[in-house]
């Protein structure tokens, strides 16, 4: 009866969604131990908080830990198959402990825990782009049964066989606030950028205790580099100002101009390449400079 | 059987059938007609006993002698052939299988030849020889079960009197090499005795004899006259010597030694493997290869040898970089040999550190390197082994072999098991031990002032005591101050080393703060002039060595007394405090932690009491106390990275910039390879107006390869600019933007350059 009225609540707060939109979906698993159940908890509470900067809050779900049962997150994604459209983007969150029995990848929760069969009934049906990241252990099992192309998976481990609890979501989480993560420093953490600054620490936290590692995070997909998953900082007003709006068109086409530049990196002389790149530099941190100044004034 | 006949088979299938040795055999073998032979070879007639065993190879006598005559000529598979067929000949015969075993035990494979002796001793437990092959087994393994076998040879006269000799010349080896002259000659005096009765050929005892001469600063000695009158081209009169050179760490000696041991006998295989390490300790590569590897030519299957050869292959992979890049009039530089994936990481803080330790050491002993001095370190600590000892194995951290330091590097060890730092400075103080003393300083000597520099003047200073070694000073197993060699060379229980280790630090902390410096650097110089431990003791001090030592035990009293009457108590409440982290009862820590410090101030391991109160005192809200507490840990030489890198976090949350700046500094001597620590200390150094050392900082950490490589060039950036450097600050700029084109801080920075830039064309 309880299972049952969450869904409903659930499902009260499903929005209706626009075209081009994220909707972020954050599934907290049982701790098991009151450390882990801690360090989730701090984990799902860093990916809300994100996912809070990029997309509205009705449009970020999040099933804690004990609130809910396989049922009411399978009723869910029924509801959203019906709500999301191939433009729109889904990222899925699964935090806490998996478990393999060189048969089936189960994800640990109050009651029947959820299957990679189940998730992959729930993502097959949601149309649009999707992300996936599922720290738990063994979650590498989940990798055939989820895979697609329009999917991007990030998990903790590379097989069901690495059945410890990781570290890795501990990471995954800190990247999302950490600019050290923010490879391009363009104030937007993507799911390959977060992805990688956890695989680098996972790996710098066994090597520096002189463990054996006992996880090794894997990426499939190509849509990790696109998929933003953190702001940095405060998003920019820009739609209701003109002038605003015509600087930011200008970076944007300067970026590109500079993307193309790099395209053609290895056709040019160095000397050329570093003469242009400069140029190019110079006129895009003169426009951020103007961007700014344009963005005081309209805040006063 | 079988498999032991394959495993030689296939080990023989690769030798090279030139030359093996076949050692004197003092009678293991009796046939009237290969005693022949074995006459002429043991006079050093090579031709005409080719010859002989050439022709009694060819005549009919038993396949065991057919055999050594094989041997003898180094034709080993047949040698190995023949002495199988004679054992399955002859299965009751245990004096062809003692041979089969010497034959196993001269081609390396000790395992081998240790079975088939005691099969020998299995038909005939009496059989003298099968005792002295195993025991001479034992013996190159340092196993004390050699004397098992030993016993009866060296104290049953009735035994066959060429195995007591050769038992003897064991006795008087193992005796020169344990500093026991008294011993040794007593045991060459009772093998003379039979030789001279015998027809044996007192060719290894003059060598011993030389030995123990030249141990007593007899370089002429009368010995290797008679040797070479007896055998113009016995190499081992020389090449045994020369094994005494060694370990007494007298290196250039040794290689005099063992060159003219080669020049006599070109032969011998174990005179050049030795030749060509001791030469490589010496820094003398290419003339190290060339002897390595003939020593692989003439025997290839020495482990020795080829782990040397394959790590001198390996140094292809080694950076040669040597400071300053250029002569400097008054400069000795110094050359580094580090892996290249580590070279533009570690050679900074190396550097620094060598040159820190020199200026130090030649100050307080008052000598003057003559020669540069060579760091080598190696991420893998069994590369470090074969440099060190030619065999993989080895448990210490650092060698020095006088100008020559080889070491692990940073990346070999977790920091909990090892302080590079602190090696380096340890190895840099055996630099000057050695040379001021033309390494006739000895062995505790050498350790104690190393020991005791790291506790006085090295990167984490403190008088470091492991608990193992208090437990040790509780049970009263400090050796007196005449037989502390003995610690190091002959350990007679497990942790004795680590124990010798620290009685001589601090029995040369006692000499430094009870008779002074001065003295101290007097008894270095009076172990050049030649001068034994006591007589050092007596000249310098001017008290008995028996008076040394209880004034010593007196001092230990006084220092380490009120923690040796109440280990116990630090022990269990040591426990306690863990068993309490593990609840995280904090309240309960504190005065547990608190009560350990007072007892043991200085204990600063990874499990430090401090590091607990430190916790127990930030959980409980005390955050001031927890600072002072990791501040107490920092001070005595604590180097547990976690804690420093909160302490220093701590500083710097305080304003206590170059506080933050010395404890990461520290951090670095002990985690080199941490590019978030680099980048951090950077960050305090340029805020703290040091932009030259942030660029130091900020170069390693991009050396680090960083994930968040913008950061990292624009870090360089903004040191660069900070030292007036805009050209170059600009390059790392389009760098880092290049990474990240959106990267704020980076643009200003340009933006900021270039309008200066263009500011100063138009004035």
């Amino acid at each position: 009866m309880r299972a049952r009225r969450l869904v409903a609540v659930m499902l009260m707060f499903l929005p209706l969604l626009a075209a081009a939109e994220l909707q972020v979906v954050i599934i907290e698993g049982l701790g098991g131990e009151p450390r882990y159940a801690e360090q989730f908890a701090e984990q799902v509470s860093a990916i809300e908080s994100a996912a809070g900067g990029l997309t509205s809050s009705e449009r970020v779900s999040v099933f804690r830990s004990g609130e809910f049962t396989r049922d009411s997150v399978i009723a869910f994604f029924t509801q959203l198959e019906n709500r999301m459209q191939s433009g729109d983007r889904l990222a899925v969150y699964l935090v806490g402990h998996g478990s393999y029995d060189d048969h089936e990848y189960k994800f640990n929760i109050a009651g029947p825990d959820i299957t990679d069969g189940d998730l992959a009934d729930m993502l097959d049906g949601v149309a649009g782009g999707q992300l996936v990241v599922n720290t738990s252990s063994s979650s590498g099992a989940t990798l055939d049964r989820l895979k697609g192309d329009e999917r991007t998976l990030i998990l903790a481990t590379r097989s069901g066989a690495e059945r410890h609890a990781t570290r890795f979501g501990n990471y995954f989480a800190a990247a999302l606030s950490d600019p050290s993560a923010d490879l391009d420093k363009n104030r937007m953490v993507t799911a390959e950028e977060a992805f990688g600054f956890a695989e680098r620490q996972v790996a710098d936290f066994y090597e520096r205790n002189g463990q054996l590692a006992t996880e090794h995070p894997r990426l499939e997909g190509e849509q990790a580099a696109r998929f933003s998953l953190a702001r940095l900082g405060a998003a920019r007003q820009a739609a209701s100002d003109s002038q605003m709006r015509i600087l930011l068109a200008r970076r944007d086409a300067l970026n590109a101009e500079i993307e193309d530049l790099r395209l053609r990196r290895d056709s040019m002389a160095p000397d050329d390449y570093q003469s242009e790149l400069l140029n190019n530099m110079f006129e895009l941190a003169t426009l951020e400079e103007e961007i700014e100044r344009r963005e005081t004034e309209l805040d006063n | 059987m079988n498999v032991r006949i394959i495993f030689l088979a296939l080990f023989l299938a690769f030798a090279n059938s030139n030359l093996h040795a076949r050692e004197i055999h003092y009678g293991a073998v009796s046939h009237a007609d290969l005693l022949v032979c074995d006459q002429l070879h043991w006079h050093g007639k090579t031709s005409e006993s080719a010859a002989c065993y050439r022709e009694l190879l060819g005549s009919d006598v038993p396949a065991e002698v057919h055999a050594e005559a094989a041997w003898a000529l180094s034709e080993l598979q047949l040698a190995n052939r023949l002495f199988r067929d004679a054992v399955a000949a002859n299965p009751d015969n245990a004096a062809i299988r003692v041979r089969w075993g010497d034959l196993f035990a001269a081609s390396h494979q000790d395992g081998e030849a240790m079975n088939i002796y005691r099969e020998a001793l299995e038909i005939d437990s009496n059989n003298a020889f099968a005792l002295l092959g195993a025991a001479r087994v034992l013996v190159g393994g340092f196993d004390d079960e050699a004397n098992i076998y030993l016993e009866p040879l060296l104290t049953d006269a009735t035994r066959d009197e060429g195995a007591r000799v050769a038992a003897w010349l064991i006795v008087a080896r193992v005796s020169l090499e344990s500093s026991n002259q008294r011993q040794a000659v007593d045991a060459m005096d009772k093998a003379e005795r039979i030789l001279e009765n015998s027809d044996w050929p007192p060719l290894e005892l003059y060598a011993l004899r030389a030995a123990a001469d030249l141990l007593n600063n007899v370089t002429d000695s009368s010995y290797t006259g008679l040797s070479l009158e007896y055998n113009p081209v016995y190499g081992g009169i020389y090449a045994i010597p020369a094994h005494f050179y060694v370990i007494t760490r007298r290196y250039r000696d040794a290689i005099d030694m063992y060159q003219k041991s080669v020049d006599i006998e070109p032969g011998l295989a174990r005179a050049h493997e030795e030749l060509g390490i001791n030469l490589l300790r010496d820094n003398q590569m290419s003339r190290a290869r060339k002897h390595l590897e003939i020593a692989y030519e003439q025997d290839p299957f020495s482990p020795a040898a080829v782990n040397t050869l394959r790590l001198l292959d390996s140094f292809e992979n080694f950076e040669v970089i040597s400071d300053p890049d250029l002569p400097e009039k008054g400069v000795l530089p110094i050359t580094l040999r580090l892996h290249r994936d580590e070279a533009a990481i570690i050679a900074p803080y190396a550097v620094a550190l060598a040159r820190d330790s020199i200026a130090e050491f030649t100050d307080r002993y008052g000598f003057e390197l003559a020669e540069p001095v060579v760091i080598e370190m190696y991420p893998d600590h069994e590369d470090f082994a074969v440099r060190t000892a030619g065999m993989p194995g080895i448990g210490i951290l650092g060698a020095t072999f006088g100008y020559v330091v080889a070491m692990d590097s940073p990346s070999n060890r977790p920091p909990d098991q090892f302080q590079w730092g602190t090696t380096l400075w340890h190895e840099m103080a055996h630099v000057f031990t050695l040379e001021a003393t033309n390494h006739l300083v000895p062995r505790w000597f050498s350790e104690g002032v190393s020991v005791f520099e790291e506790w006085r003047s090295g990167p984490n200073p403190g008088v470091r005591i492991p608990m193992s070694v208090y437990s040790a000073m509780k049970d009263d197993r400090f050796l007196p101050i005449d037989e502390l060699d003995e610690g190091f060379i002959r350990p007679t229980y497990e942790e004795q080393v680590i124990v010798s280790y620290m009685q001589a630090g601090l029995v040369c902390q006692f000499i430094d703060e009870t008779y002074g410096t001065e003295k101290l650097k007097a008894v270095l110089y009076a172990f050049r002039d030649g001068m034994q431990t006591g007589e050092a003791i007596t000249t310098v001090l001017e008290i008995s060595p028996a008076t040394f030592d209880a004034n010593f035990d007196a001092f230990v009293e006084r220092e380490h007394g009120t923690v040796l009457d109440n280990l116990d108590d630090w022990q269990r409440t040591q426990q306690s405090v863990g068993q309490h982290l593990l609840s995280e009862d904090w309240e309960s820590i504190v005065g547990l932690a608190e009560h350990l410090i007072e007892l043991l101030p200085q204990y600063i391991e990874p499990d430090s009491p401090y590091i607990a109160l430190a916790r127990a005192k930030e959980a409980l809200g005390f955050q001031a106390d927890a600072i002072r507490a990791l501040e107490r840990f920092w001070r005595n030489g604590g180097y547990d990275p976690g804690s420093l890198n909160k302490l220093a976090a701590w500083f710097n949350d305080e304003g206590r910039t170059d506080d933050a700046i010395a404890v990461l500094q520290s951090v670095n001597l002990v985690l080199p390879l941490d590019q978030e620590i680099h980048g951090t200390l950077g960050d305090l150094l340029i805020a703290a107006d040091r932009p030259n050392e942030a660029l130091r900082e900020y170069t390693v950490a991009l050396a680090l390869d960083p994930h968040d490589k913008a950061t990292a060039y624009y870090r360089m950036a903004r040191a660069h600019n900070a030292l007036g450097d805009r050209e170059a600050s600009q390059g790392q700029l389009l760098q880092a933007l290049d990474v990240a084109p959106n990267f704020r801080p980076a643009q200003r920075l340009l933006l900021e350059l270039m309008r200066a830039d263009q500011g100063s064309e138009h004035n």
